[in-house]
């Protein structure tokens, strides 16, 4: 458990919420890059969110996130923004990394775009903590600049972009030395442009280290039926179908809730999955034995699972 | 065949790479497998101490550690996008590597392929004497002079396979010397 110390706002839409332990004692030590689950208490169900540590990798007397009000929320940042207050108990779940620096590199080029600079304020503290390399760009729309620009405070190694035509991705790759590794983190459509250019750059994929976010997005509802259970669920249009094996209290395996870890496949014996992750391969997603509960949802009414 | 032994991939030219080379400790590349329009490190000479002229896109280097000595200074010179494929010995393919590595070069970059002679590097493992082109299962060290079985572990960071005393137990007790790493490979 973690009590609400402070929140602040950044602007408008992006607030800093610093939890500090309820019983007086310290977070684990957690390494850049690493989230944290906000079990987020709504009227009428809970939200799990990830959200990415933005306190100082190691430090233990507090952890920091920073929620970004979503414009279409499920309720998650919504209720973060709107209700919490300080002094708050909130369950969060033990830190895990699945966005570690790697520090073979000899350089480090972050790239971000809106939210996704999250990790890399942690990134910022580890690097220069040890003097490593590294150059920042970040993307935001001109409104949301001044909270970037406090938040990242530009140096000749930190560029903030307002506007697609500074950030020269396709030349930003091509001119990296052999040891340079390249992290992204932002929405969708920010990863697959500079994923796309880093492929055609010849970047190979071991030194390309990315980290999606936004979860799971609602759909058409379906019935989940568990084979070993005997038991059929129903997954509703705005909850995923892990949330809705949580509702049912069955005590499903997960970590990152964005689709890219891969705890929580679940074995697929009858109905077509519709994948919305990460971490599946084509070829494993083509063969729609196995789906992952916190993003992917169905295209049959009805998907049979081994549980 | 010992699980660590490294397994090493068929020669090929990886599509995803922007910039390509080819580095050999061979004089050249066999016909079948030979990449005229790519940039090719070999090694080869005229005469003693003399590296043969470059041609095409070839560049010839008197010796491997010639050709060693030149590798690092052009990887930093190189940008993202780089392949670098290593074809010869075993030893040569990790001198390559550990080079690479060091440069910045890792996994889905460099690329080996084991061609020509079978023949080992060998660590004593007793006074750290590496031993070149070892034909035979055991080797006098020529170091310390310990009579040296040559094991099937071989260290990546060494380029070497591990060489240990045989005759531990009962000195002079040695095994009969058989020449095993000589066949050529393809």
């Amino acid at each position: 458990m973690a009590r609400i110390k402070n929140i602040i706002a950044l602007s408008p839409t992006i607030k800093r919420i610093i939890f500090e332990p309820a019983d007086g004692n310290l977070f684990p030590p957690a390494a850049a890059g690493a989230h944290v689950i906000v079990s987020i208490p709504g009227p009428t169900r809970v939200w799990k969110n990830a959200y990415s540590l933005v306190s100082k990798p190691g430090k233990r007397a507090q952890y920091e996130i920073i929620v970004r009000r979503v414009t279409h929320s499920r309720g998650g940042s919504a209720w973060l923004h709107d209700h919490a207050e300080i002094g708050q108990m909130i369950d969060l779940s033990l830190p895990a990394n699945l966005f570690p620096i790697d520090w073979l590199a000899g350089k480090h080029l972050l790239l971000s775009a809106g939210i996704g600079v999250t990790p890399f304020l942690a990134y910022l503290a580890a690097l220069k903590d040890v003097g490593a390399a590294f150059e920042l760009h970040h993307a935001c729309k001109l409104s949301e600049a001044p909270a970037f620009e406090a938040l990242l405070r530009p140096s000749p190694h930190i560029t903030l972009h307002t506007s697609r035509n500074t950030l020269n991705v396709t030349e930003l790759l091509a001119r990296q030395k052999l040891n340079t590794h390249l992290y992204v983190c932002g929405p969708a459509s920010f990863m697959d442009t500079v994923t796309e250019a880093a492929t055609r750059a010849g970047w190979p994929s071991a030194k390309l280290h990315t980290e999606s976010f936004g979860g799971a997005t609602g759909g058409a509802p379906f019935k989940a039926r568990l084979a070993r259970a005997g038991i059929t669920i129903n997954v509703g249009p705005e909850e995923s179908l892990l949330e809705a094996l949580e509702a049912a209290g069955i005590n499903a395996p997960c970590l990152c809730r964005g689709g890219a870890c891969g705890e929580c496949e679940l074995p697929v014996l009858g109905g077509i999955p519709d994948h919305h992750d990460h971490f599946l391969s084509d070829a494993k997603r083509a063969a729609n034995n196995a789906i992952m509960a916190c993003v992917s949802r169905a295209k049959t009414p009805e998907l049979i699972l081994d549980l | 065949m010992i699980k660590s032994r490294p397994i090493y991939t068929p020669f090929q030219i990886d599509p995803a790479g922007r910039t390509h080379l080819v580095a050999t400790d061979l004089a050249k590349l066999p016909d079948h497998i030979a990449t005229p329009e790519i940039e090719t490190w070999t090694v080869e000479t005229i005469a003693p101490g003399i590296a043969a002229p470059a041609g095409g896109m070839t560049r010839a280097f008197r010796s491997v550690p010639d050709l060693l000595s030149h590798l690092s200074h052009r990887l930093s010179r190189e940008a993202a996008g780089f392949r670098l494929y290593a074809l010869g010995k075993e030893a040569f393919l990790w001198d390559i590597m550990n080079i690479a590595r060091a440069a910045g070069l890792g996994s889905g970059e460099v690329f080996l392929t084991q061609l020509g002679s079978l023949k080992r590097r060998v660590y004593c493992t007793h006074c750290k004497t590496m031993v070149e082109d070892v034909a035979t299962n055991i080797v006098t060290c020529p170091g310390c002079g310990a009579h040296l079985f040559v094991r099937d572990h071989f260290s990546r960071r060494l380029a070497a396979f591990m060489g240990v005393m045989v005759d531990a137990e009962v000195p002079g007790e040695v095994p009969p010397v058989e020449e095993v790493y000589a066949a050529w490979h393809e």
